[in-house]
């Protein structure tokens, strides 16, 4: 049973996610502080719980592409790393790219913070100059 | 003295739980595993805790150094408006002494025609007199001489006198520009006779030519202000609408109309059914010496005198309007009592 892409649209509080079950694609981008995390995030972990079930020997790439987020997010991606760190323990083949603008110092440094505890799956920290 | 740490009793805390689970080396393994996962869930949301701290101090302190700039833009604004107004202030200065410059060398060459004009006449009176005084001394007077020195003399004086009351006419207008609060009394006065007693006085001027005249205005303004100030207001408005409004021998519609648009104003709305004022000349009719009958009696200083009696001591404003029906519209807006 194929499942169905699972896409929103950036708003003026929450960033776009894309998450291409065929392709193995996740990605997060823009901004978020929504009044409520569990709107943005809820649906998302339980596409994610399903999509890790399927993932089988494929290699599943994540992208976070964030220039700013609020404290509820912050333990929302705390527990998205994690959920994928657990996953890659138990065999699933994940790679995690945390981008920053060369110039945030900031989102750099978080990137380095919420790494330290992930033992599995492949992380790197990539500065990209952000698209004009 | 010890490190601080904000989160020492977290650490004690696993201290004390990892001790206890090196106690209990010999416990059973649902016991250990039990404790093992414990002990490392509380270490992983110690953990987190740090890094959230962090994030929100980050963010705090970004908000704070956004409302400082913020604090600092709005200080840079506000000064911006303080010195915009400052130029302001000054530029309306320099503006009234431009316009003041302007009506002085309009003044002097308003005069300069008449009292040349007077001045050449003059003088070619005294040359005849002269020659006539000379022929009579010689007992040499012709009938001719006499009778042409005559017609000389008659054409010369009027000329002097026309040209001399041109230019004293010149002068009271140029006075009445300059008119300030002290030359007319302030007083109390109803607003509504007082403008029909004026418009009785200008009554020969606007009767002989079949004119009509409507007064609307509701009874009981009482008015503590300058009546010499706004009867010249609108004797200049009637002269303006018999002059330039109206076709000799036509007969042509004013009407002024006053209410109150907030309390403690009036508005008055005068119109004629005249000509009406070119588009392109609107903007121009209050400056001094604008007039579109140059040569032809106008000195282009009446509306100058409405603008400066009703920024003036009137303390109002003064608009020209263009109705959609034609012809000329001036709203003057006033205070019913004037400040000072
Ligand atoms: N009611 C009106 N209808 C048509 N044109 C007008 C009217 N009132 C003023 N104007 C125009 O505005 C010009 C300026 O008026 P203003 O009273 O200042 O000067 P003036 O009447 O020409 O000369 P002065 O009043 O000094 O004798 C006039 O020359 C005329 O073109
Ligand atoms: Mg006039």
């Amino acid at each position: 049973m194929a499942m169905e892409n699972f896409k929103i649209a950036a708003t003026e509080r929450s960033p776009e996610v894309n998450f291409d079950f065929d392709g193995c694609r996740l990605s997060l981008r823009g901004e978020s502080y929504p009044e409520d995390a569990s709107t943005v995030f809820g649906p998302l972990f339980s596409a994610l719980e399903r999509f890790l079930a399927t993932i089988g020997e494929r290699e599943f790439v994540v992208e976070f592409d964030l220039t700013y987020f609020n404290s509820s997010s912050a333990k929302a991606l705390m527990n998205m790393l994690k959920l994928l760190d657990h996953a890659a323990r138990d065999g699933a083949r994940i790679s995690v790219s945390w981008l920053f603008a060369p110039d945030d110092d900031t989102m750099k440094e978080f990137g380095e913070d919420f790494s330290e505890d992930l033992e599995h799956v492949a992380f790197n920290l990539v500065a990209v100059e952000p698209a004009a | 003295m010890a490190v601080f740490s904000l989160f020492d009793a977290e650490e004690k805390a696993l201290e004390q739980a990892r001790a206890l689970r090196r106690s209990l080396a010999d416990a059973p393994e649902a016991v250990r595993d039990g404790l093992d996962t414990l002990i490392g869930a509380y270490d992983s949301s110690v953990r987190e805790q740090r890094r959230l701290v962090k994030v929100s101090d980050r963010l705090q302190g970004q908000l704070a150094s956004l409302n400082q700039e913020l604090g600092k833009r709005k200080a840079e604004a506000e000064e911006a408006l303080a010195n915009l107004r400052a130029a302001q202030d000054s530029l309306i200065q320099s503006e009234k002494l431009a316009s003041l410059g302007a009506l002085v060398g309009g003044v002097a060459h308003e005069i300069n025609t008449p009292v040349g004009v007077a001045l050449s006449c003059a003088s070619h009176l005294a040359d005849a007199t002269d020659a006539m005084r000379k022929l009579f001394e010689a007992d040499d007077i012709g009938i001719d001489d006499f009778e042409r020195y005559m017609a000389t003399a008659r054409d010369t004086s009027a000329l002097i006198v026309g040209n001399c009351e041109r230019a004293a006419a010149l002068i009271r207008s140029f006075k009445q520009v300059a008119v300030d609060r002290t030359s007319s009394e302030r007083r109390s006065f109803e607003l509504g006779s007082y403008i029909r007693e004026t418009l009785a006085s200008l009554g020969p001027h606007i009767r002989q030519a079949g004119h009509r005249v409507t007064v609307d205005c509701p009874d009981g303004i009482v008015m503590d202000s300058y009546p010499g100030a706004l009867s010249q207001v609108l004797s200049n408005f009637v002269m303006n609408s018999l002059v330039h409004g109206f076709d000799p021998g036509t007969g042509g519609a004013i009407v002024i109309t006053v209410d109150r648009p907030t309390s403690g104003q009036v508005r008055m709305i005068y119109s004629d059914n005249g000509k009406g004022i070119a588009p392109g000349n609107r903007s121009r009719i209050f400056d001094p010496f604008f007039t579109t009958r140059r040569g032809a009696g106008g000195s282009g200083l009446g509306l100058h005198i409405v603008y400066n009696l009703v920024t003036g001591p009137l303390e109002g404003g003064v608009a020209v309007d263009s109705p959609p029906g034609g012809g000329a519209s001036f709203t003057v807006t006033l205070p019913q009592a004037v400040s000072q």
